[in-house]
C-alpha cells in the first residue's frame, strides 16, 4: 500500500523489499517537469498523470513541496487559476532541463542494461 | 479530504508558504477524496511530513509570500516599470525645461532650426519605450490577462502624462 507513495523527499523512496514497485522511478521534481513536458496541468492532473506515466502516486505534500522548488528555479510557471486550482506549465529552461536530464538517464539506462547483459 | 481537516492540515505550513500555495492546495486536498479512509491517512501524514521539511528548511526563493500573477507581482518586472519610468523622465525634462526656459522659440544650430536637447532626449525616452511596452504585453497578457491590462492602464497614463504638455503647449 505504501510502497509507490512518494513522500517530500527522494530520501527512503527505495524499499527495502524486491516486490514489482521495486522498479517506481521517484525522483518529484523530475516527474512533475515529465507531467509538463505534456503540457500545463494543475495538482490532481500531475497526480494522475505522473501515476500513468511510470506507477509512482505523489503525495499532495510531495507534489507541492518539487512544485515550489520548480518555481523558484523558474523552471515551471504558474498560469491564471481555475477557480481554486492553478495550473502550471513548463518554462523553455525548464524544458532545457529536462531534456538535459533525459538524455543523462539514456546513458545510464544504456550502461546500465548492458552491465545487465553480462549477468 | 474533507474541507475543514484540507484547511486544518494546510494551516501546518508556514504563512508565507499558505499565502502563495494555501488556495490551490486546500483545492487539490478536497480534489484527492474518494480513495478510502486509508488514502486520506496516507495523504494527511504525507502532507504533516512535508509542511514539517517546509518549517525545517523552506523552499528557497523569497518570492513566497506573493501570487507571481498578482498585479503586485507583475508591476515590479522591468518591462513593467521602465515604460513608466521612461515616461515619467520624459515628464520631468519636458517640465523641467519649460520651468527652467520657457515655451521660447527653436534653438538655431548652423543655421538652422532645432527642437533642441530636451526634445530630442523626450523623442527618444518615448519612442524608445515602445518595444518594451509590446514585449511586456506580449509577454504578461496571456498569462494575467487582467492584472496586466491595470500595468497597461498605469503604462499608458504616464504615456499620456508626459505627451500633455506637448499637445496643451503646442511645443
Amino acid at each position: 500500500m505504501w510502497d509507490n507513495y512518494v513522500m517530500r523527499s527522494t530520501r527512503n523512496v527505495v524499499e527495502e523489499d524486491l516486490g514489482p514497485e521495486m522498479g517506481h522511478y521517484s525522483d518529484p521534481p523530475l516527474l512533475v517537469l515529465a507531467s509538463l513536458a505534456g503540457g500545463p496541468k494543475h495538482g490532481h492532473s500531475m497526480i494522475e498523470d505522473i501515476a500513468g506515466l511510470c506507477g509512482t502516486r505523489l503525495g499532495p505534500g510531495t507534489l507541492y513541496g518539487a512544485i515550489a522548488r520548480l518555481e523558484q528555479q523558474g523552471w515551471i510557471e504558474p498560469l491564471p487559476a481555475e477557480e481554486r486550482r492553478r495550473p502550471y506549465r513548463i518554462t523553455g529552461e525548464g524544458l532545457r532541463v529536462f531534456k538535459a536530464k533525459m538524455a543523462t538517464l539514456e546513458q545510464f539506462v544504456k550502461a546500465g542494461v548492458a552491465r545487465l547483459g553480462a549477468f | 479530504m474533507k474541507p475543514g481537516l484540507a484547511r486544518l492540515l494546510t494551516r501546518l505550513y508556514p504563512r508565507g508558504w499558505r499565502e502563495r500555495y494555501g488556495e490551490e492546495f486546500v483545492a487539490l486536498l478536497e480534489d484527492e477524496a474518494g480513495g478510502g479512509l486509508l488514502a486520506e491517512v496516507r495523504a494527511a501524514v504525507n502532507v504533516v511530513w512535508s509542511a514539517l521539511g517546509e518549517r525545517i528548511s523552506p523552499t528557497p526563493g523569497g518570492k513566497m509570500s506573493r501570487d507571481p500573477l498578482s498585479f503586485g507581482a507583475i508591476v515590479r518586472h522591468p518591462s513593467a516599470y521602465v515604460p513608466i519610468a521612461m515616461s515619467v523622465t520624459a515628464l520631468a525634462l519636458l517640465l523641467g525645461h519649460i520651468a527652467l526656459f520657457g515655451t521660447g522659440p527653436e534653438v538655431v544650430i548652423n543655421g538652422r532650426p532645432d527642437e533642441g536637447a530636451v526634445a530630442h532626449l523626450w523623442q527618444l525616452l518615448m519612442a524608445a519605450q515602445l518595444p518594451v511596452l509590446a514585449w511586456f504585453a506580449i509577454r504578461w497578457l496571456p498569462r494575467a490577462p487582467r492584472p496586466t491590462l491595470g500595468v497597461l492602464a498605469l503604462q499608458a497614463g504616464a504615456v499620456l502624462a508626459a505627451m500633455a504638455p506637448v499637445f496643451l503647449l503646442g511645443l
